[in-house]
């Protein structure tokens, strides 16, 4: 997942427990401060109104019977009790509760104060109500705006963070998409400074550029040692393979002697081919071929059959090409992927028994991609071999038997299966027979 | 044939160019960018060997400059040991007529030579007879004897071909084997193909006659005579 993806969900996340908390906290305390609320106004009601009594005496409320008084619409009212004389007289502190009452034929409920007094040698209880259905009315307002400024809120700040963050990471996206994407090889990479004033980014993006550009002097440096390498090993080389065979060319040489320079252009040989290998090995490891070419298996595979076609009649060797369907690999290099199946099959020979068999066998791999399997009738390679199989310069069949070339051939084709991104394996039989197998992607 | 080597390693240099004295080729020397850049500027030759890296300069600045010269109708051969791989493409494509990585053998050189002169002169067929009565035709590929059809493997004929071209001379088993495999990196010197590849030429010849003119020089290879 992107960063900013994760970002603006963690942004989206939260601000949702923000919204849920708050709804879940908001109406008890809502309710609680419009009941506070209401609870003020009742005490300031009854200061009122026992000023008025004190200012006016009790009389102008109270003659005999008890006084009643509500607005029109049965949110409040004020009632003045006087109390039986026998009752207790002593003055209560106000009390505050919830209770209903009967107001014309109705009955609703009401916060009622409710306080007892003397006056003029006579207890009163006077009663204050606010109806509950108003409080309530309040509370319900009080809740909903404060739940929709959260929620207004909540959604204006996950608007502008996700675009705050996109904006902000936007150096980072260039630096994937334009520096890091699609770059296998530091020729390719682009070092024009990123545009951005966040430090972070700028100190990634001049590491980046420092790292890339310390690699390919590396690799130019490489190239260029190879290069120099190949020459000075090479010219030495050429020099002997020209003077033998300027030598052999020479009428008053003896046969001897004749036999001594053969002898010395197969050492020669073998000292070349070596160093050309080793050349062709470390120049694949850097990357100096191209792979722009999308080659068909079966077309390679019947190049690498008729070059070897004389040595299979040679051993008396039948070989079966079987390709269900033929696998076109689209990123390759030709001449590589001809070496590697050339050493696969001219391996196969080498290491058959006479009159033996190979099979070549491509299908559509069970785990996807595409198998290609080689199968020889030879006399197999033990199991502890097996790992050390690519090594380079490494040989198993000691003494005058074992045929010539197991050096340098495997190790070659691993390193160019390597570089086309396949990978090559090996299964064998002692007395059977061995299996290289290459996957595709 | 007058041939120009530009070579700096001396060695090498002296190598090759007795080779192309024995062959009868006419050879002049240059061991510098600059006096090989003088030398091509000045004389008309029909071969220029080719070194890549010399001092003073790149053997490819060299072929740039010489085919911007009209006068100057040269074949070129590059002939290199630098590993770069690209410098074959630009070789070709500055308009070098064919390129031989170090190292090289002489007969390879020689063959190469020899069919740069064949495509540039136009021949579109050559034939080349041998024994009584054997007619090989390099182009259409083909090998008769009076007016019957031979039939050859592919190796075998350009084996065969190969010894043709080198007549009365001794090529060693390597130096065959180099020719049929030259593009396939082998460390397989010891193998006997070429004995067999021989044997099997010799069985399909001498059902049309003997077969003598094609030697075996104990120990060291094989030999076309007259």
């Amino acid at each position: 997942m992107r960063l900013e993806a994760k970002l603006a969900l963690f942004n989206a996340l939260s601000k949702l427990l923000l919204v849920l908390l708050g709804a879940l906290v908001i109406p008890p305390i809502v309710s609680r401060v419009a009941i506070s609320h209401t609870d003020q106004r009742l005490h300031e009601k009854q200061a009122e109104v026992v000023q008025l009594i004190h200012r006016s005496g009790i009389s102008t409320f109270v003659q005999g019977e008890a006084y009643a008084d509500y607005n029109i619409l049965k949110q409040e009212y004020i009632t003045l009790t006087p109390l039986p004389a026998t009752a207790d007289t002593a003055a209560h502190t106000p009390r505050i509760f919830d209770e209903p009452r009967q107001v014309d034929n109705q009955i609703e409920d009401f916060r009622i104060l409710s306080e007892q007094f003397s006056e003029g040698g006579r207890s009163y209880r006077l009663e204050i109500g606010s109806s509950l259905a108003t409080v309530e009315l309040l509370t319900d307002t009080l809740r909903r705006m404060a739940l929709w400024v959260l929620v207004i809120g909540a959604a204006l700040t996950i608007f502008t963070d996700a675009a705050f963050a996109h904006y902000l990471l936007r150096p980072l996206r260039e630096l994937i998409t334009r520096k890091l994407q699609g770059v296998h090889h530091p020729s390719a990479f682009s070092y024009t400074p990123l545009h951005t004033d966040t430090a972070d980014f700028r100190r990634l993006d001049n590491s980046l550029n420092e790292m890339m550009s310390k690699i390919q002097s590396a690799f130019e440096k490489e190239r260029e040692f190879m290069s120099n390498v190949s020459h000075e090993l090479l010219t030495p080389v050429s020099i002997l393979q020209s003077r033998f065979e300027n030598l052999l060319q020479d009428p008053e040489l003896g046969h001897a002697h004749s036999l001594k320079i053969v002898e010395s252009q197969k050492t020669l040989y073998r000292l070349r081919n070596t160093v050309k290998t080793l050349l062709l090995i470390a120049n694949i490891e850097n990357e100096q071929y191209l792979r722009d070419e999308a080659v068909s298996l079966t077309s390679v595979l019947t190049d690498v059959t008729d070059e070897l076609e004389d040595r299979l009649t040679q051993r008396e060797l039948e070989l079966q090409l079987d390709l269900q369907p033929d696998y076109v690999l689209p990123q390759a290099n030709r001449t590589l992927l001809f070496t590697l199946l050339f050493n696969l099959v001219s391996n196969a020979i080498k290491y058959n028994r006479w009159g033996g068999s190979i099979v070549v066998q491509g299908r559509p791999a069970p785990q996807g991609g595409y198998l290609l399997r080689v199968t020889d009738t030879g006399p197999g390679i033990a199991a502890e071999h097996l790992p050390h199989l690519f090594d380079r310069f490494r040989r198993f069949q000691a003494g005058a038997s074992a045929p010539e070339g197991y050096g340098l051939g495997l190790p070659i084709a691993k390193t160019i299966a390597t570089f086309h991104k396949l990978t090559l394996t090996v299964e064998s039989e002692v007395g059977k027979g061995t299996t290289f197998q290459l996957q595709f992607p | 044939m007058h041939v120009l080597i530009v070579e700096d390693e001396k060695s090498l240099h002296q190598e090759v160019r007795q080779f192309l004295l024995q062959s009868q080729y006419l050879v002049d020397s240059a061991f510098t960018y600059a006096e090989a850049s003088e030398k091509i500027f000045v004389n008309s030759y029909d071969f220029v060997l080719l070194d890549l890296g010399l001092p003073g300069g790149d053997g490819l600045d060299l072929l740039r400059e010489a085919r911007q010269n009209e006068r100057q109708e040269a074949s070129f051969i590059i002939l290199t040991a630098r590993g770069a791989i690209d410098d074959r493409v630009k070789g070709l494509d500055l308009g070098a007529d064919d390129y031989l990585p170090k190292p090289f053998s002489l007969l390879e050189l020689q063959s190469r030579m020899q069919a740069i002169m064949r495509r540039k002169f136009g021949l579109k067929r050559q034939e080349l007879t041998f024994g009584q009565g054997f007619q090989l035709d390099a182009t259409g590929r083909t090998l008769r004897y009076q007016d019957q059809d031979v039939t050859l493997t592919k190796k075998e004929f350009d084996l065969l071909h190969y010894l043709l071209l080198h007549k009365n001379r001794v090529l060693t088993r390597l130096q065959l084997g180099e020719h049929l495999w030259g593009n396939v990196l082998e460390d397989d010197s010891d193998s006997n193909y070429i004995d067999v590849h021989i044997k099997n030429i010799r069985k399909k010849l001498a059902q049309f006659a003997p077969t003598h003119f094609l030697e075996t020089v104990r120990g060291i290879g094989y030999r076309m005579t007259e």
